[in-house]
């Protein structure tokens, strides 16, 4: 593309994710500096005196490095050890191994943090009692609620987006520069070490950075797991703020959530100088280029072993726990009695709640219509960010983060103040403009992965050739991106339909959510009509999947 | 004569007031909808109740405590109120009143409720968020059962026990510092039962809804929490420890939006929610403890305990008294 086209673009799709992004963060920085509960009051630092001069802070802030920066490393390197078996080598029952890495994304977070603490609590967790059984153990071996606990449910939930991110990278991975190494004398691990992570390091980093601004938001693990472990990091400490009295002040709240979107900006400042020399990732040019299965040989069959077990313990347990709760009629410890009890009274009353049923339906349409709506928007922003590297494409980058990187407790009151200045309030396209302003990086990431790994000399070529910009891309480009496209609208789609922070601000009635239904659930203690929602709230994401895969397949193969 | 001019003037007054429901509702049904937000468990019956008794549609939000001042205040400010009907705990509806939300509105339907439930014209009170100590009725023992809070401080109870964490749970907060006042009545005594307590270590989660499910699963023991949950949670093995002490809670409170897009249709509501038959679908259905005369939720003695409002905290109040428990519970690790 021919550089005045080029700003152009660059300067449309500013003002396009300006106009998403730039207004609920604007309007939570003028509530953070106003007197008062609105946006808009006398000038005031006295939220941010107050915020920052709390002597709790500073262990809270301690806590929270740990916890994101733990749950991020354990997401990425899970991530990457699937990626590399599902993608790379010859592991039996890809397919099925593909859609358990991202099933704890379809699951909402809450649950899968209950359906934790049943398993780990160290009073009667189904799993200390199986190792007190079996080691002859006096005390619960494990503390779910503790830091390491909040690690490992906070790393499994966001490996799903990692996996999402490094998978298309894999794929498109030019499997001759590793031939290159083994042919020169390099042992397998020197290759995966000195050639292929080195390689995929923008995706890696990405799928890093996503990770740790992904837990700086969380709220479910720190208020489930953390808060009976006493625990407190900052999504709580923000709770804290919030909850204690009546009269919520969002602008205080908003004012500590400053240093977390500065945290953010910076962590992606960081990603773009590490990747800033693109073109050494490059691993796709015109002159050729293939993927190839690696034999995995006589350890085909233990690493298979390894992943299923992995599988089952992390992702199937916690999901038949919640069929589990599903059919009970109340919390019980599995047992005979436990079973004779079972019942279908949840899912009558859930399939049966005309508000449930609405809550499906509008949460499957913002999920069909908004994650495709966001990865059109993706496919350019990605490629402006990539392939146009002005000072521009920088900012557009930031942009698109904006709203993600706030803690989610508090980016729906932005919204909800920016909104209700606008026609669009209390309708179902205000979420629909929410949810891809918040989620946009969902859609970008996995696209600028692809697109990194894209030499230029294609779309040269094609330009040449005769073909105009949008021939290009439409010809050239977006087949090679079809891993990232379908990954961008996986991860788009499944956040869409158990989305909840800016919906529980937003929604009303007529344009109820999914999520939101499982909230009021939640907070009446009902864990049956929870679970049962959630499992038909994952029913749906998996046959999203499911068809996004099959879609992307079918492109493939055309 | 004087019986008769008597009877003659109730019957016309009766004639009156009755002509007057009738041209409100029909007002009222003009309007179409009655839109109500509050934060309450499962008031959907009501809502259909009301709409197939009147013709008027009822329609319920749902906005959780934490953000209840926030969006009517937001909403008010920018001319986008939608509600007709508010509900929540008072504090919430003094701080809207404070802000010129509320309009004054005396429901006929409010009489025989206690005189401190209708003194404000603005902010009726038709309920008690009650509190009180629920434990696992099969895995305790009918001796074990406490019987005054004080028990909940001895040893046995040592890491079998959940609550709402006292550090920002509001209505934890009140219900502790109205202990104080309504119980034990001795700074010294109600603080050594809140350091018997806080050795006990509790389970702390973050409010009132998830503490039943870890007394059900045999995970806890007992907890600190609403006898409400017998019901909604029916047949769980819940039950409530009675003793001579009072149960306390913080009231429920009504009113109607200062700009009420359907102001006679909000009159209908408030009407019709403060009626005997809403409030008993309240009591049946949801367990909840209600003001009007005679109505009971289905709980076993329920009818018989002395259930008292308590003190409503300011938000100061609130937070100072929220980091002093923060401190005595010792809730970071």
């Amino acid at each position: 593309m021919n550089q005045p086209r080029a700003a152009k673009l660059t300067w449309l799709l500013i003002a396009i994710v300006g106009a998403l992004t730039v207004f609920p963060v604007l309007m939570l920085v003028l509530g953070s500096f106003s007197e008062g509960l609105t946006a808009f009051g006398v000038f005031t630092l006295d939220k941010y005196v107050d915020a920052y001069t709390d002597p709790a802070l500073a262990e809270v802030m301690l806590n929270t490095v740990i916890f994101v920066i733990g749950a991020s490393v354990l997401s990425t390197v899970l991530a990457v050890f699937l990626a590399y078996l599902n993608t790379r080598t010859d592991i039996p029952f890809k397919f099925l191994f593909g859609i358990l890495s991202v099933i704890p994304m379809m699951i909402p977070h809450l649950l899968f943090s209950v359906s934790w603490a049943l398993l780990l609590n160290p009073s009667n967790g189904l799993l200390n009692l199986g190792l007190k059984e079996v080691f002859g153990l006096e005390e619960a071996p494990l503390d779910i609620y503790s830091m390491w606990g909040m690690i490992l449910v906070e790393g499994l939930l966001d490996m799903p987006i990692a996996y999402l991110i490094i998978a298309p990278a894999m794929a498109s991975f030019d499997v001759a520069l590793e031939e290159s190494s083994r042919v020169s004398g390099a042992s397998a691990w020197k290759t995966l070490f000195r050639i292929t992570l080195p390689v995929l390091r923008p995706a890696i980093l990405a799928a890093f950075i996503l990770g740790i601004v992904r837990s700086l938001a969380s709220f479910a693990v720190p208020s489930v797991i953390g808060m009976p472990g006493r625990v407190p990091v900052l999504a709580t400490h923000l709770y804290e703020m919030i909850a204690t009295g009546f009269a919520t002040d969002y602008g205080k709240a908003a004012a500590v959530g400053m240093s977390v979107l500065a945290a953010s900006v910076t962590l992606i400042v960081v990603y773009r100088a590490l990747t800033a020399e693109s073109e050494k990732f490059v691993t796709i040019a015109g002159r050729g280029f293939k993927t190839t299965v690696i034999e995995l040989g006589a350890a085909r069959m233990p690493l298979f072993a390894l992943v299923g077990v992995l599988s089952f313990v992390l992702i199937v347990l916690p999901v038949a726990v919640l069929a589990y709760t599903s059919f009970m009629p109340y919390s019980m410890v599995p047992s005979a009695r436990a079973f004779s009890m079972m019942t279908l009274k949840h899912w009558r009353d859930v399939l049966g709640d005309p508000i449930s049923i609405l809550a499906l339906k509008n949460s499957l349409f913002l999920a069909v219509v908004g994650a495709t709506l966001g990865v059109v928007l993706s496919v350019f922003v990605a490629y402006v960010i990539v392939k146009v590297k002005t000072r521009a494409a920088g900012i557009l980058d930031s942009l698109s983060y904006l709203s993600f990187s706030f803690p989610g407790i508090v980016i729906g009151v932005g919204f909800m103040w920016f909104f209700v200045q606008t026609p669009l309030y209390s309708t179902i396209w205000a979420l629909l403009l929410g949810y891809i302003a918040t989620y946009l990086p969902y859609g970008i990431r996995p696209m600028s992965s692809a697109f990194v790994q894209i030499h230029s000399h294609l779309e040269e070529s094609s330009l040449v050739c005769g073909a105009s910009p949008l021939t290009t891309l439409k010809r050239i480009i977006v087949p090679l991106l079809i891993p990232g496209i379908v990954s961008g609208w996986i991860l788009l789609a499944s956040m869409f339909v158990r989305e909840l922070t800016l919906s529980v601000v937003l929604s009303r009635p007529g344009t109820e959510v999914l999520a939101v239904q499982i909230l009021r659930f939640s907070e009446d203690g009902l864990w049956g009509k929870l679970s049962a929602l959630g499992i038909v709230m994952i029913a749906i994401t998996t046959a999203l999947v499911v068809l996004a895969t099959w879609v992307g397949s079918r492109f493939k193969t055309a | 004569m004087k019986r008769l001019l008597v009877a003659t003037f109730a019957l016309c007054a009766a004639l009156n007031a009755t002509s007057q429901d009738k041209a409100q509702l029909e007002k009222a049904r003009a309007e179409g909808k009655a839109s109500f937000y509050a934060n309450i468990t499962a008031v959907e019956p009501i809502m259909k109740a009301f709409t197939a008794d009147t013709g008027v549609k009822g329609e319920y939000t749902r906005i959780s405590t934490t953000k209840f001042v926030a969006t009517a205040i937001t909403e008010f400010e920018a001319g986008k109120f939608m509600a007709d009907v508010v509900q929540g705990p008072v504090p919430v509806l003094e701080i809207l009143k404070q802000k010129g939300v509320l309009a004054s509105y005396r429901s006929p339907a409010a009489k025989g409720y206690p005189d401190w439930a209708t003194k404000d014209d603005q902010i009726m009170l038709f309920g008690i968020e009650y509190v009180g100590l629920i434990y696992n009725k099969e895995r305790v023992k009918p001796a074990d059962v406490p019987t005054r809070y004080e028990d909940l401080a001895l040893p046995k109870w040592k890491d079998k026990i959940v609550m709402a964490n006292p550090a920002n749970h509001a209505t934890t907060i009140a219900w502790l510092v109205a202990l104080n006042e309504n119980v034990f009545k001795d700074d010294a005594k109600w603080r050594g039962f809140l350091a018997g307590l806080a050795a006990n270590k509790p389970m702390f989660v973050s409010s009132f809804g998830p503490t039943p499910a870890p007394i059900e699963s045999g995970e806890k023991l007992i907890g600190i929490s609403m006898p409400k949950y017998i019901v909604t949670k029916s047949p769980a093995p819940l039950d409530w420890a009675r003793g001579a002490q009072p149960l306390m809670g913080t009231p429920r409170a009504i009113g109607i939006s200062a700009k009420a897009p359907h102001p006679a249709a909000a009159r209908a509501f408030v009407d019709y929610w403060l009626s005997a038959k809403s409030m008993g679908i309240l009591a049946k259905d949801v367990g909840e403890y209600v003001l009007a005369p005679g109505v009971f939720p289905p709980i076993d003695g329920i009818d018989k305990a002395k259930v008292i409002p308590i003190r409503e905290l300011s938000d100061e109040e609130t937070q100072k008294w929220g980091a002093e428990f923060k401190k005595i519970f010792d809730v970071k690790k």
